[in-house]
């Protein structure tokens, strides 16, 4: 058994690797990763997996569910880390499988792939806490910078994680981003990671709150069209059914975290596409507690003022 | 849309924050079998302390207690579904809800003998978030989006996308038609008050005999923040006491803490009395830099710590006097 092979049983036990294996790891994806596409190329039949959030035993269920990585081709659209409690293992796992077999499975970037966003909602404490250090946390983030922006499945179906901006009218725009950098604070690449399809838009929308922006049916419409793709598939916002489509099927939220943040109480679902490009949801629900690693302790009553 | 620079953040290593991670950690729940699951929260109590203060737990799966004539009621269930969001959206005339609306969750105190009942739950808060109706914070970021983004037809969203809300509870007389064949009906009514909740008394580490606390709303604005309502309650042999808190923390830009608590002492009158103060508090990013604090978003993971930071902006207290005698 390879060390690699080794490493992967070893964080399928949710069980963190050494540091300096961290570091090795993170050389050889990173020689992967820059290579991929910002419009990485993915065939079907595919697997595509929307938001993580480190919620380790959740992502076990859903390779259950759809089938073990490589046997099963995976797309997955990024924010693996924060709010949950084992960032470091569900990032470490999905970056050893790419490692070991590049080809069946891809890893697009999310907003919460970022050294600002990580600190503030939990993957860099997490580090810190594991390791004594942010080290690993220096090595992931450095990795996030590769990570690809979107994936386009057999020219018909554009994945993303976010959504559309209106700097980006054609996927050779997207092309010509230059994306090994921290996600910016405005701008096309920073759009494909925050933005929402939104209903009440009609165009382009902005929020009070500026995250990103929010579009409209008419722009997915006129997108689809002039790039010749049947449906953008995205992540990025729960949804409490798993999926979600919107605008007469031009678009669809995947959303991957069962139970989100430990108490939401909703279910999960993957999208699984077949050859033909036929679609199929799958839904599921969080991991049962007895299988998840450490046992729930009862809090002590807290005398709060 | 993130304030902060990424390549010039002064980290601060806060321990509070762990604190409340391994905190929430020890919260999470198993399986979502049964929507509104008895989580696996239950504090240990001792059968012991619950008799020798005349109280008992509440059967047939139902999470609380009774004691001195209160019955006392914690539901923790899922967020509201797609459909159930839309209806409450035409409800609450409104196109926008928090993320994660836990619409059947509630925490209920009722007086049985006069039907008095304090219940708190999401839409009565949302209610008060849609009437107050405040206007938009808006991020640095935003103010300059728009300039950057001029050429583009947009809509601007101006509804307040923080859910603040002015809301302190909800109240109402329940009667129970059999026992009461009149049903007279009598409104409560909260007056100002000089009196205050007695801290000192509520510090003693009497038994705790029921604990909980309950999310009712919370969105992550988005990753520029949070906002979130929630209500704690802790039940001992002498008293209840609870803590209904919203929390907005809009990253680099503002604080708010709006918390109400109420405190009930247990006597053998029929009268009993509950106290109620609302203390509300908030201060901008800049004013906290202004005045040596860190600006830095992640050392402001846990408001308790916070809110001996934040100046007052309001407080009042109140009081209602529970009649027994229907």
């Amino acid at each position: 058994m390879s060390d690699l092979d080794r490493q992967i049983e070893q964080l399928k036990k949710c069980e963190p690797l050494k540091e300096s294996e961290v570091k090795a790891l993170c050389l050889k994806a990173m020689e992967i990763l820059v290579e991929e596409s910002n419009v990485q190329r993915v065939d079907a039949p595919v697997t595509i997996c929307g938001d993580i959030h480190g919620q380790f035993y959740d992502m076990k269920e859903l390779f259950k569910v759809g089938g073990d990585c490589p046997k099963t081709n995976y797309l997955f659209l990024g924010d693996f880390v924060d709010r949950g409690f084992y960032s470091v293992e569900t990032f470490l796992l999905l970056l050893a499988l790419k490692v070991r077999y590049p080809d069946r499975i891809t890893l697009i970037r999310g907003n919460h792939e970022s050294r600002q966003i990580t600190q503030v909602y939990g993957f860099y404490d997490e580090c810190l806490r594991k390791y004594g250090s942010v080290n690993v946390w220096r090595y992931c983030t450095d990795i996030f910078d590769y990570l690809s922006l979107s994936a386009l499945i057999e020219n018909k179906i554009f994945s993303v994680h976010g959504g559309l901006s209106p700097a980006i009218s054609t996927l050779d725009q997207i092309r010509t981003i230059d994306r090994k950098q921290e996600v910016p604070h405005d701008g096309a690449m920073c759009d494909l990671l925050w933005s929402d399809p939104e209903d009440i838009v009609d165009g382009w929308g902005l929020s009070p709150r500026g995250a990103g922006f929010l579009f409209g049916g008419s722009v997915v419409t006129s997108f689809n069209h002039s790039n010749n793709i049947d449906y953008i598939c995205r992540a990025h916002q729960l949804v409490m059914e798993g999926y979600k489509w919107m605008f007469n099927n031009q678009i669809v939220t995947v959303w991957s975290a069962p139970n989100y943040c430990y108490r939401c109480g909703n279910v999960a679902a993957i999208l699984e596409l077949d050859e033909n490009l036929n679609k199929q949801f799958r839904v599921f629900d969080a991991a049962p507690q007895e299988s998840r690693g450490a046992p729930a302790k009862k809090p002590a009553p807290d005398y709060f003022l | 849309m993130v304030p902060r620079d990424a390549h010039n953040v002064t980290r601060l290593w806060s321990p509070d924050a762990l604190k409340e991670d391994k905190k929430t950690k020890e919260g999470q729940t198993g399986n979502r079998s049964n929507r509104c699951e008895k989580l696996a929260m239950e504090v240990e109590v001792e059968e012991k302390d619950l008799k020798a203060a005349g109280a008992e737990r509440l059967t047939g799966g139902r999470r609380g207690l009774r004691i001195h004539g209160w019955e006392i009621e914690s539901r923790k269930c899922s967020i509201l579904n797609s459909s159930t969001v839309q209806q409450w959206e035409e409800k609450l005339e409104t196109t926008h809800l928090p993320e994660m609306v836990f619409g059947e969750s509630c925490l209920v105190l009722k007086h049985v003998k006069s039907g008095t009942k304090i219940y708190f739950n999401a839409f009565d808060a949302l209610g008060g978030w849609k009437q107050e109706g405040l206007p938009p914070v808006e991020v640095p970021a935003a103010a300059k989006w728009k300039f950057r983004s001029k050429p583009f037809q947009q809509v601007i969203l101006d509804y307040d996308y923080t859910f603040t809300t002015p809301y302190c509870g909800s109240e109402t007389i329940e009667m129970d038609m059999e026992k009461h064949e009149c049903g007279k009906s009598t409104s409560l009514y909260w007056e100002d008050c000089e009196e205050k909740i007695d801290m000192v008394a509520l510090t003693s580490k009497e038994p705790i005999l029921f604990y909980d606390e309950v999310v009712l709303y919370e969105d992550e604005l988005a990753d520029n923040g949070v906002s979130l309502l929630t209500v704690k309650v802790r039940v001992m042999p002498s008293c209840w006491f609870l803590l209904l808190r919203f929390w907005l923390r809009v990253d680099g830009v503002l604080m708010r803490l709006r918390d109400t608590r109420m405190h009930c002492v247990f006597s053998d009158s029929a009268n009993p009395v509950i106290l109620r103060e609302s203390c509300w508090k908030e201060a901008t990013f800049q004013s906290l830099a202004a005045t040596g604090y860190p600006t830095d978003s992640a050392a402001y993971s846990d408001p308790s710590i916070i809110s001996q930071r934040l100046p007052v902006v309001m407080c009042r207290s109140q009081k209602l006097k529970v009649s027994g005698n229907l």
